[in-house]
């Protein structure tokens, strides 16, 4: 008898350090796919928005002080996966609002089976499909990524001004290259551009000399590459190279890589090679201080998404800030609030200031590092889209496309 | 109620809603693995037929994909399994005439075979794209209300399919089953055709898998080539089976919930465990350790349980009793 008192003793004194350890702290979910076929480009995603989470909490929390924090839930990038991860989130973690998750089909699957008719906010910083955007949401589902479409639409738009009026075109099989092409072909033709070969590759062969082939018919001047650079891209321009099949390429930013410029050669790649980006401005304010506090923690700030991924996490601690209460339900009308191109300007990294503004009553307005992040009325924003070429030291040279 | 509870009450729902739906994809497989003997290793591609069908038979009509036909539950489910019994029968046709391993290979290749199907053929299954805004029964209706009654409609359907199932096992039928699975030739000897009695569990399994498949649509309200990745669509399922206890129907469906809580549930568990013995990053690293944790509990398991945890048992044959 005497043990088991002890012993709930004991039971209550670890409930009572754990509610007391937690009762400062407000959760938001991280979803994303940590393993699965994403998993490297997730990692930095992911220190993207430990970084707005570090320096929140570094300059004084969320509301009383309280420390923010990111519960980590595995998309995987598969629905069934992400439908659990975020479930969890949602109803064991109990958190505010959900940054992530990462790949369109887990956000897709995990936004209509758990988090809209639940009624949590969830704001993407990589889900790029159109089809988010036609989803009845409630005005829950969010993106600081620009919709595909848009992607689509720069390319169209770089090719179009650079006369060429002949395009063949390839695509990775996948939800997010196929996304991309598809909007692509739409809008190039709309431009009157022709299209001469539109081939689906799947990834990781190991030749494309006769998809290739098959393209060049139709006297096409350049091949538009929707691929991954690793599982197809790099040997689609080495086959097209080696056989002077083409000598112009444009591509979308899943072929953005060092690695092309290593593994080619950047002299066989100069001057014949153009990758757009959903980029953010870097000669902007708001992108140099993200990329400075970024670098210091020995990431790098031109990553896919990563810049999103901060944005993402500094708006939802935003949202809950001028929310006034860790309120899932407050959080929707916050978030519009806090980015809606009225009131005093907030870069990233300025947590003190923005705390100081929704204190006093002021309006603000957040300017991303990956954009302005006004939302539409769909929740989505129309992003910032920057070329890549191969530049005099062999390194990507950006310039901004606008 | 206190929001905590309630969470917690809405993931326990959660738990039992897939939970339910791997137990049926676990009885499918008990069939083919467990009576007859038939290593099925492409289980995705089935549950993917049977996801798709019901994807396309019920969503609103879409300029993405064809169907959109908005037809009842029970209409998508029936011709989900019809059209997994007939694309298993031809499968069936090909394959079922190697052996075990062999059928393995063919059938891992099956399964692959229709992912790729679904992510080429865009103007049908709006390829990677996926299929989005499914119907679940009941979503209308105020939460909690509405997932209770999709979790009751799981679980009725699993009663139905075990209730089934048992009388399979327990009939003249289910006896030939495990007598082709122990020992072929004494089967062929006694008179029986091995290859039509192989081809009906093996029809009858993958249409059970089709079943899964369409309530797992109309859970997830979309599906896409990744809601057939093997990982959590075959795999898991051999799992589940195997440590339940093979060619026992209560040990297909025990297996089921259990390896789909510890799956799920170590998530949960995982980071906390890898933040309190100090380790940094515990929220990435614990989706990998998690996964390497679940995969030496069940080497260790199989070790000490090779039977399962609800070993087989063999209906009393009528000729002992004289009855």
């Amino acid at each position: 008898m005497k043990l088991f008192k002890q012993l709930a003793l004991g039971v209550c004194a670890a409930a009572m350090f754990a509610t007391a350890a937690h009762a400062e702290s407000i959760k938001v979910g991280s979803a994303g796919g940590v393993t699965g076929p994403i998993a490297e480009l997730v990692a930095t995603i992911i220190k993207g928005r430990d970084l707005a989470r570090d320096q929140i909490n570094a300059e004084g929390g969320l509301l009383k002080g309280d420390k923010l924090e990111m519960v980590i839930g595995d998309s995987a990038c598969d629905p069934k996966a992400a439908v659990d991860a975020v479930g969890k989130l949602v109803n064991v973690e109990q958190v505010v609002g959900i940054v992530g998750p990462s790949c369109s089909g887990a956000t897709n699957a995990s936004v209509q089976a758990v988090t809209i008719p639940a009624g949590v906010v969830v704001l993407s910083d990589s889900a790029t499909a159109p089809s988010v955007t036609e989803l009845k949401d409630n005005d829950t589902v969010f993106r600081v990524s620009p919709s595909d479409a848009y992607q689509g639409l720069a390319i169209a738009q770089l090719v179009t001004k650079a006369g060429i009026k002949k395009v063949a075109m390839t695509y990775s099989n996948d939800d997010y290259n196929a996304g991309i092409a598809n909007v692509f072909e739409k809008e190039f033709k709309a431009m009157g551009g022709e299209i001469t070969g539109n081939q689906a590759h799947e990834p990781n062969k190991a030749s494309y000399r006769s998809e290739l082939q098959t393209l060049t018919q139709g006297e096409p001047e350049a091949l538009a590459i929707f691929a991954y650079y690793g599982s197809s891209g790099i040997t689609i321009i080495k086959n097209s190279l080696e056989n002077g099949l083409f000598g112009k390429f444009y591509a979308a930013d899943g072929m953005f890589d060092q690695s092309v410029i290593d593994q080619i050669g950047a002299d066989n790649l100069k001057g014949k090679i153009w990758i757009t980006q959903a980029s953010s401005d870097t000669a902007d304010a708001s992108y140099k201080a993200f990329a400075e506090a970024f670098k210091a923690t020995g990431a790098d700030p031109a990553a896919p998404y990563a810049a999103h991924g901060y944005d993402a996490t500094f708006m939802m601690a935003l949202a809950i800030e001028k929310a006034g209460s860790a309120d899932r339900t407050k959080i929707k009308d916050a978030l519009r609030a806090i980015s809606n191109g009225k009131g005093e300007v907030v870069r990233p990294g300025e947590w003190a200031k923005a705390k100081k503004l929704i204190a006093e009553g002021k309006d603000i307005n957040y300017e991303g590092a990956s954009g302005s992040a006004d939302f539409d009325a769909n929740g989505d924003v129309s992003g910032v889209f920057a070329v890549n070429v191969v530049g005099d030291d062999g390194k990507w040279s950006k310039e901004l496309l606008k | 109620m206190d929001p905590v509870l309630y969470g917690y009450m809405l993931y326990g729902i959660s738990l039992l809603t897939v939970g339910g739906m791997y137990a049926i994809l676990a009885l499918g497989l008990n069939v083919q693995w467990g009576f007859t003997g038939l290593f099925n290793a492409g289980i995705a591609g089935f549950f993917g037929i049977g996801a798709y069908t019901a994807a396309i038979l019920t969503t609103n009509p879409h300029a993405s994909h064809v169907g959109g036909l908005q037809m009842p539950y029970i209409v998508s489910a029936i011709t989900a399994m019809l059209v997994a019994g007939i694309i298993a029968f031809l499968v069936g046709k090909v394959c079922l005439k190697l052996r075990s391993d062999y059928l393995a290979i063919a059938t891992i290749g099956i399964a692959e075979i229709f992912r790729l199907i679904v992510n080429n053929e865009t103007w049908a299954t709006n390829g990677p794209r996926g299929i989005s805004q499914i119907p679940r029964p009941f979503e209308g209706l105020p939460e909690p209300i509405n997932q209770v009654a999709f979790l009751g409609v799981v679980l009725l359907t699993l009663a139905g399919v075990y209730w089934l199932m048992e009388i399979a096992r327990k009939s003249p039928w289910g006896r030939v089953m495990t007598a082709i699975r122990d020992n072929e030739t004494s089967a062929k000897a006694a008179g029986k055709n091995v290859e039509t009695f192989r081809m009906e569990g093996f029809v009858i399994g993958c249409m059970i898998m089709a079943l899964a498949g369409a309530l797992m649509a109309h859970y997830l309200k979309f599906v896409n080539p990744q809601t057939t990745d093997p990982l959590l669509a075959t795999f898991i399922v051999f799992v589940m089976l195997v440590i339940g206890g093979s060619a026992n129907n209560k040990g297909a469906i025990l297996g089921a919930f259990l390896v789909w809580t510890l799956w799920s549930a170590s998530e949960i568990v995982a980071p906390r465990l890898l933040e309190a013995i100090g380790m940094t990053d515990a929220g990435i690293r614990s989706a990998y350790v998690r996964i390497f944790l679940i995969g030496l509990l069940l080497q260790i398991f199989l070790q000490k349980n090779p039977q399962g945890l609800l070993p087989e048992t063999r209906p009393s044959s009528p000729g002992k009793n004289g009855s």
